[in-house]
């Protein structure tokens, strides 16, 4: 029990470290947007179909540095229940050791109210972390998904760029690659995330 | 876990727990003791979260859980309170004395349930039922904050680490020879102990009460004369030792 104990408070806090990076990679993407925007602004008329896009990397970040923000505080909450949880564990596995070496005492039926508050305890406790991971995963898919969009937006940026004339076309190019990378990064993180929730899910 | 009535009389008793051994070697054996009243019962210095269910098995046996109504922890020490989380779940509504200076550490323990009373530095009386024990301040020893629990109607001091010694869990509940137990004591005292100044006033302070037992949360209980030669013996001893001979390396 207790190594399972300490191994989904590992899982768990992987889980916020992963989201972390993610955050720090979209933030970067960020960057990447106002850069795109600056080359746009210079290529002008011939880079007009650049500028939309520039729009589009913006939003992909925001809602990953959001979407990632709101995945850590429910791995913070999911870390708490899981502390919650390890101690209501241990209480009942000490009164279960008291009801065998104390089987005879007279008094032993005053520790029943005890071990059944305990053990409804234990039983929201156990609700609430599924409840919990089950919104972890949900978080993660969606973010997932939207990342995905990200692939399409690359494609579109490598055409635009083709068009923005020998000038620029090269810096555009590195947009496109940097949103490529950048949500290829963020990807890794979050299909770890979602190992580590499924082995949460199994506890 | 051992049980051993200490003192009875109509109003209440001492029991004292101790001698586990099923305890893992490398945890110091403690020794726990509790007053019951007619309706409620004070345990102190409960013990480390290793022998909670020892302690709680062993105090089920002589008493409902829910008399249980207050603990006392003498100091902050692992030995002494590190299974309050636990306590923490099988007595919601008891009352843990201990001293002031140690609450916001002590509930690095988990206590969510439990009421903290803190015992100001110049001591307290807690009146259980009938019974009337007091709160003496022992401060460093060894702890910075620090209290000895002394009734005076059973005429019992337990001292907390003072009077401690090292010994097997074969050891007697009652100290025999009192020159030869000095050698379990001493280098404890010594060790343990910072302050020559801080002895000297609580041996001062302590001559004063009229005490037939004297019982220590390590080793065995004094009884009857050996309680005054442990307080020459104490007076005398010098110790806080390490500092001086760690600076003459
Ligand atoms: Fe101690
Ligand atoms: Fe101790």
């Amino acid at each position: 029990m207790t190594e399972l104990s300490n191994n989904y408070f590992v899982c768990v806090a992987e889980i916020a470290a992963k989201l972390d990076q993610a955050t720090r990679i979209a933030q970067q993407l960020s960057l990447t947007a106002s850069n795109a925007r600056a080359v746009a602004l210079r290529a002008g008329e011939r880079a007009a179909g650049f500028r939309p896009l520039t729009d589009f990397i913006d939003r992909l970040a925001e809602i990953t540095i959001k979407s990632s923000r709101s995945i850590n505080l429910l791995a913070a909450t999911l870390s708490q229940t899981s502390a919650d949880k390890v101690r209501a564990d241990s209480a009942i596995e000490h009164f279960n050791i008291v009801f065998i070496k104390a089987k005879d005492s007279q008094f032993i039926g005053s520790l029943d109210e005890v071990y059944l508050r305990c053990q409804t305890k234990q039983q929201q406790l156990e609700k609430s972390y599924k409840r919990q991971i089950d919104r972890l995963s949900d978080e993660l898919i969606m973010l997932s998904n939207e990342l995905r969009n990200a692939v399409i937006l690359a494609t579109l940026s490598r055409v635009e760029a083709s068009q923005a004339g020998i000038e620029y076309q090269d810096a555009l190019i590195n947009v496109a690659n940097n949103v490529e990378g950048a949500a290829s990064k963020i990807k890794e993180h979050i299909n770890y995330s979602q190992q580590m929730v499924s082995t949460l899910e199994e506890y | 876990m051992k049980t051993h009535k200490l003192f009875e009389n109509k109003s209440h008793t001492w029991l004292m727990f101790g001698r586990d051994d099923e305890k893992p070697n490398e945890i110091i054996d403690t020794n726990q003791y509790i007053v019951i009243t007619h309706k409620n019962a004070l345990l102190m210095d409960p013990g480390g979260i290793e022998l909670f269910s020892s302690m709680l098995a062993a105090v089920i046996k002589q008493l409902p859980a829910d008399k249980i109504t207050h603990l006392f922890a003498s100091h902050q020490d692992p030995d002494i309170i590190s299974s309050l989380g636990l306590w923490d779940q099988a007595l919601p509504s008891a009352t843990l004395h201990s001293p002031w200076i140690w609450e916001s550490f002590i509930r690095h323990f988990g206590m969510h349930n439990i009421s903290y009373s803190a015992i100001p530095d110049e001591g307290s009386t807690l009146k259980i039922d009938q019974v009337s024990l007091d709160f003496i301040p022992a401060h460093y020893l060894h702890s910075s904050g620090n209290f000895n629990v002394y009734d005076a109607e059973a005429k019992i001091l337990m001292s907390g680490d003072i009077g401690a010694a090292l010994e097997s869990v074969e050891a007697p509940l009652f100290v025999e020879d009192f020159d030869e137990h000095i050698a379990k004591m001493k280098m404890f005292h010594q060790r343990w102990m910072p302050s020559n100044e801080a002895k000297n006033y609580w041996v001062r302070r302590v001559r004063k009460l009229d005490i037939d037992m004297m019982c220590p949360q390590h080793g065995r209980i004094f009884k009857g004369d050996d309680v005054k030669r442990f307080l020459d013996w104490f007076e005398a001893l010098e110790v806080g030792i390490i500092s001086k001979a760690a600076a003459d390396v």
